[in-house]
């Protein structure tokens, strides 16, 4: 009787025992009561700031891929397209020699001031080759991308500020913006700065641009309407500086001989007609008696 | 004997190559020269935002247009004015995508440096 008893206690203390774990494992897999713990805890909002911070990194990251497929803008594309254009024809321009130092820094940013024009940036590259005898390319519009010719300056052995003004015509000629207008691709304005990520870059428009700075100084050249514009935008701002205006008539009759007497540069007034025009157009108009 | 000769050695190289610090190349591709000259032979290509270490040399003397660099197993001149002290935003940068399109050879990546030796580059300032 006694160990009857003794087995229902300690069996029923067992039996109350494993109610008493089979309720622990309840609450363990309650998971109203786990979210309850979680939201008391701030746990949960932990979790879905980390799924935020996922999801933007990988938002950051997939525009940063994104961006490494863009076209250049327009501020880019010209800078680079000229570049381009002059690594090309290396081997024509000849530009890599070792040339002489004109001094030309100091001299056509003291040009440059004294036409009021301030705060531009410049950049000039000489040629070994007779043509062009001078160009401005596109580049930005706050800095201007020059060439000249030094077979052309010193057959006329131009001094360096004869060269600055011939190089302030480019300048004036560039904010015109006519070789840029002549070269533009059709179709730049939908590529620049457009995304061409799962594509193929459309690369016409950019290899296009030589081909027609080519053509522009092949076949084009400026127009005697252009030419007379610049003559007399150069007279206007050249006016008030009696020195500069007569080294700019100097330089007009300098160009004018060469063209005429040497047949190397003859091909000169194609690109740039015409010197005797020029120093025509400067002449003071005659007053009527 | 060997380790104080060692010791010399190390010294002497030290105070004749003195580290001025590292900066980066700034235009779009350029050259290591082999002299201070513009035209003088390239030592090999580098690209814009390339980590360069200025460094002294006593044995050298250069203008003040002209930095004495190393880069890898080269020690060259490089224009003053195409190094920067913080990292430059190159154009490579901006469109590596497009750029890597270009697909330049070794002829054009090797003109494109010459360009950059032989511009003038200037600014009319106020």
């Amino acid at each position: 009787m006694m160990f009857s008893w003794i087995f229902y206690v300690v069996f029923s203390a067992i039996a109350q025992d494993t109610t008493l774990a089979q309720e622990k494992e309840l609450d363990v897999v309650d998971f109203q009561h786990v979210k309850d713990v979680l939201k008391k805890d701030g746990l949960m909002q932990e979790v879905q700031k980390k799924k935020k911070e996922v999801s933007q990194i990988r938002e950051i990251r997939a525009e940063e891929e994104k961006a490494r497929y863009l076209w250049p803008s327009e501020d880019d594309f010209w800078p680079l397209a000229t570049e381009y254009w002059l690594v090309k024809e290396a081997p024509l321009l000849l530009w890599d020699f070792d040339r002489p130092d004109y001094g030309l820094e100091g001299s056509f940013a003291t040009v440059l001031k004294t036409v009021g024009m301030l705060q531009k940036r410049y950049r000039i590259l000489a040629l070994n080759a007779p043509a062009p005898g001078h160009l401005g390319l596109p580049w930005s519009d706050q800095e201007f991308c020059l060439l000249f010719s030094v077979p052309f300056v010193r057959a006329m052995d131009l001094s360096k500020l004869e060269i600055s003004l011939l190089l302030l015509e480019d300048v004036l000629r560039l904010q015109e913006g006519w070789l840029k207008d002549f070269a533009r691709p059709a179709n730049l304005k939908t590529l620049v700065g457009s995304n061409f990520q799962g594509k193929k870059p459309d690369y016409s428009a950019f290899y296009e641009v030589g081909k027609s700075y080519r053509k522009f100084l092949n076949e084009k050249g400026y127009s005697f309407q252009q030419q007379f514009q610049i003559t007399k935008k150069m007279n206007d701002l050249l006016k008030s500086h009696p020195d500069l205006w007569n080294a700019y008539v100097r330089l007009l009759g300098k160009i004018d001989r060469l063209v005429k007497g040497n047949r190397q540069f003859a091909d000169y007034v194609k690109l740039y007609p015409s010197p005797e025009m020029q120093i025509r157009w400067l002449a003071p108009e005659e007053k009527v008696p | 004997m060997s380790a104080l000769m060692v010791l010399l050695f190390a010294v002497s190289a030290w105070a004749q190559n003195k580290a001025v610090g590292v900066f980066y190349f700034t235009p779009i591709l350029g050259h290591v020269h082999q002299s201070p000259t513009r035209t003088s032979p390239s030592l090999t290509t580098i690209q814009c935002g390339h980590p360069l270490k200025v460094i002294e040399d006593s044995k050298v003397i250069i203008g003040e247009e002209w930095s004495l660099v190393s880069v890898a197993d080269w020690k060259g001149f490089v224009w003053k004015k195409h190094l920067a002290a913080k990292k430059p935003d190159c154009i490579q940068g901006r469109y590596p995508k497009f750029f890597d399109g270009l697909s330049l050879d070794l002829a054009e990546l090797y003109y494109w440096g010459r360009l950059h030796d032989h511009w003038t580059e200037g600014q009319v300032k106020p």
